[in-house]
């Protein structure tokens, strides 16, 4: 791959893209399918798609397609565009072109997060306890669980979701065949919750400043602590011998390759930023990851050589959101004060 | 980005007692500002609003295992999802159901390092219905509880009895809570700026704090009630040793004091230190420097159930120099 993800040069100036002041703060981004499209939910009921293709021209804002806030955006798995949810209860699905269609409404709820699988089609999407999964245009509800559900992932297969809520993870199947759900317990409020690559974890950050992983195959479990704050963001590594989680000032790591991370300290590398990390992706084929700070600063690294570059935005806003994009040449960035960017790391 | 936190008011009180009347003059009447509101029961509020939240009251038991360390995880995700918002308001305020325990609400707020940032609890109002507040007391620790915990006290439907029965419903409140404003009203009829905006859990203003003075006597056959107790110093505080025996009290007692402040003059700080703090949740600061010549006199302030006043004097008095 033809990245130099610790190009000096980018210290001084930003890698060439797109850089788009939105109205509201972004708080989710992702790229579509084929990767043209860079999609962006913003505060103010609004989704942003800007073309990832930098000569090509710019696109209009748009009307606002949710009530209020769009709470989630994922990559459609079933489409050319998106699927957004907001706290108008909406659940909608993007076209590339921009048009809109309701896959699901549930008033008086938020539709908080979204979660969807390429190869079957399959989103999960939760709004208050119930998580509901949408596949070919038949919408199944899930639950309710003990508290509203605070994060969602499907299994590497896409047979099953795990959904995150107070005292632990409740694991579905989603096949015809209705079977009762897995539960894995630990106490306390799960605020993120990400599924490993490879299927056999189950990772949650908690409220309580650290990460609890199921191992999937004895119900064993493990917990990380010594985080100074929430970790928000969870990233696997595409070959599931990481996990990265944000809330620290350099990049951390947890190896899952061998006896797993149990009595080790996690892998550290990068400059320290100037705060802590808000949000972290793994890239999808290589070991690179970009990382998002709350003074706003871009850091991207390379966990083979521990080399990284620190990206400074003109803004200072925190970084909401990362998403790489499916070939991995690209970055969209979005941060608290609106400013949304589609890198081209290219070299 | 330095930005104005904005201030979070808790309305708590017996069902029927008159929040949802006060909630929808907030809502509707013209007074300029913009509020959010979070509410436990969507189709109560006559006033159709796109700023009017529905929660359902998720409390968690914090990993530490202990029964008062309980925090409204539903609301982090309704402030988190709020401040999203391209459109900022001036306030948000948060109904509680007719029998919840202000406890979670308030600690929410000393808990979650995003909430802190972005929002501030400024003070917890309970409405009381003041024909049926006795009655209340008898039937649970709820009512007691709301009294114990408010800043702000809306003594509602007074039309409906007489002065005699207004003094006394007056002075089992201040029994429990003496701290707390009372204000009478009839049909949750009140200036708001009398109720919003108080600062009430902000360390800056903890000097508007006056303590009574500790009643010695004839209460100890009632110790389980809730009450208010103050203790006072005028010799300098030693900051270890306060610390080490105010952390064992709430260690041992947290879960039976509800609410906490004080202003401690620590020996040899040229300013005051204040904190605040909800069962085992706790905030501090310095606060103002004391003038020359000033009186350097320490203030604490409890409300909880059993309290043993004078223990507890004896104790803050092995804190002094
Ligand atoms: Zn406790």
């Amino acid at each position: 791959m033809k990245l130099d993800l610790a190009n000096p040069a980018w210290r001084q100036t930003l890698p060439p893209g797109r850089s788009v002041a939105g109205d509201a703060p972004a708080v989710a981004c992702a790229f579509n399918k084929d990767g043209s499209l860079g999609g962006f939910a913003l505060g103010d009921g609004r989704v942003r798609l800007l073309p990832a293709d930098i000569s090509a021209g710019e696109t209009a804002a748009g009307e606002p397609l949710h009530g209020g806030v769009v709470l989630a955006l994922v990559d459609d798995p079933a489409g050319d565009g998106f699927v957004s949810g907001g706290d108008d209860g909406r659940l909608l699905r993007i076209a590339a072109d921009g048009r809109t269609s309701e896959l699901a409404c549930q008033k008086g709820k938020w539709f908080e997060h979204i979660a969807g699988h390429r190869a079957t089609g399959a989103i999960a999407a939760s709004a208050g306890k119930n998580a509901y999964v949408v596949k070919a245009g038949e919408v199944r509800e899930f639950g309710p669980h003990q508290s509203t559900v605070a994060a969602l992932d499907f299994s590497k297969d896409g047979s099953r979701i795990a959904c995150a809520h107070y005292g632990g993870v409740t694991v579905w199947s989603i096949g015809q065949v209705v079977l009762p759900p897995r539960r894995f317990a630990w106490r306390g409020s799960h605020v993120a919750l990400k599924w490993s690559t490879d299927g056999k974890f189950i990772a949650t950050g908690t409220q309580e400043n650290d990460i609890h992983v199921w191992r999937m195959a004895q119900a064993t479990d493990m917990r990380m602590q010594g985080y100074p704050a929430k970790v928000k963001s969870l990233s696997w590594t595409a070959d599931a011998r990481f996990l990265y989680t944000s809330a620290q000032p350099v990049f951390t790591a947890w190896p899952f390759s061998g006896k797993g991370p149990e009595g080790k300290p996690p892998l550290q590398f990068g400059d320290e930023g100037a705060g802590l990390m808000t949000v972290v992706a793994a890239h999808p084929a290589a070991e690179f990851v970009a990382g998002g700070y709350d003074s706003g600063e871009l850091q991207l690294g390379d966990i083979k050589t521990k080399r990284s570059v620190v990206l400074k935005m003109a803004d200072g806003s925190a970084i909401t959101c990362l998403a790489w994009s499916p070939d991995g040449f690209r970055l969209a960035v979005g941060n608290e004060a609106g400013t949304l960017l589609v890198l081209d790391l290219r070299r | 980005m330095a930005q104005a936190q904005v201030p979070v008011t808790v309305l708590t009180g017996y069902l029927g007692a008159g929040k949802t009347t006060l909630l929808n003059r907030i809502l509707s009447e013209q007074h300029g500002k913009k509020y959010a509101v979070i509410v436990n029961e969507f189709g109560e509020l006559g006033v159709d609003n796109d700023l009017v939240v529905n929660a359902d009251e998720e409390v968690f038991e914090m990993n530490n295992g202990c029964i008062c360390c309980t925090v409204r995880g539903d609301l982090i995700r309704i402030i988190e999802g709020l401040m999203k918002r391209k459109d900022k308001f001036d306030g948000i305020l948060v109904e509680t159901t007719g029998l919840a325990d202000p406890g979670p609400v308030a600690q929410t707020f000393f808990t979650d390092d995003e909430v802190k940032a972005k929002t501030r609890l400024d003070a917890i109002i309970t409405v009381v219905d003041a024909k049926h507040f006795l009655g209340q007391l008898d039937q649970g620790s709820e009512a007691e509880q709301q009294i114990a915990f408010a800043d702000v006290i809306l003594l509602n439907k007074t039309d409906l009895v007489s002065e005699d029965e207004l003094k006394k419903v007056e002075a089992k409140i201040n029994s429990i809570n003496r701290y707390a404003h009372i204000f009478r009203t009839q049909k949750s009829q009140i200036e708001l700026n009398a109720i919003l905006d108080k600062g009430a859990f902000d360390l800056k203003r903890i000097l508007e704090f006056e303590p009574e003075f500790l009643h010695h006597g004839h209460d100890h056959d009632h110790e389980e009630e809730v009450k208010s107790l103050s203790l006072t110093a005028d010799r300098p505080v030693d900051p270890d040793k306060f610390q080490k025996w105010m952390g064992a009290l709430l260690q041992l007692r947290g879960p039976d004091i509800f609410r906490s402040k004080g202003i401690l003059a620590i020996d040899g700080a040229p300013r005051r230190y204040v904190y605040q703090g909800v069962h085992m949740m706790m905030d501090s600061d310095w606060g103002t420097p004391w003038k020359d010549g000033e009186t350097r006199s320490s203030k604490l302030g409890f409300i909880g159930r059993n309290l043993d006043g004078e223990n507890l004097q004896r104790g803050f008095n092995d804190c002094l120099k």
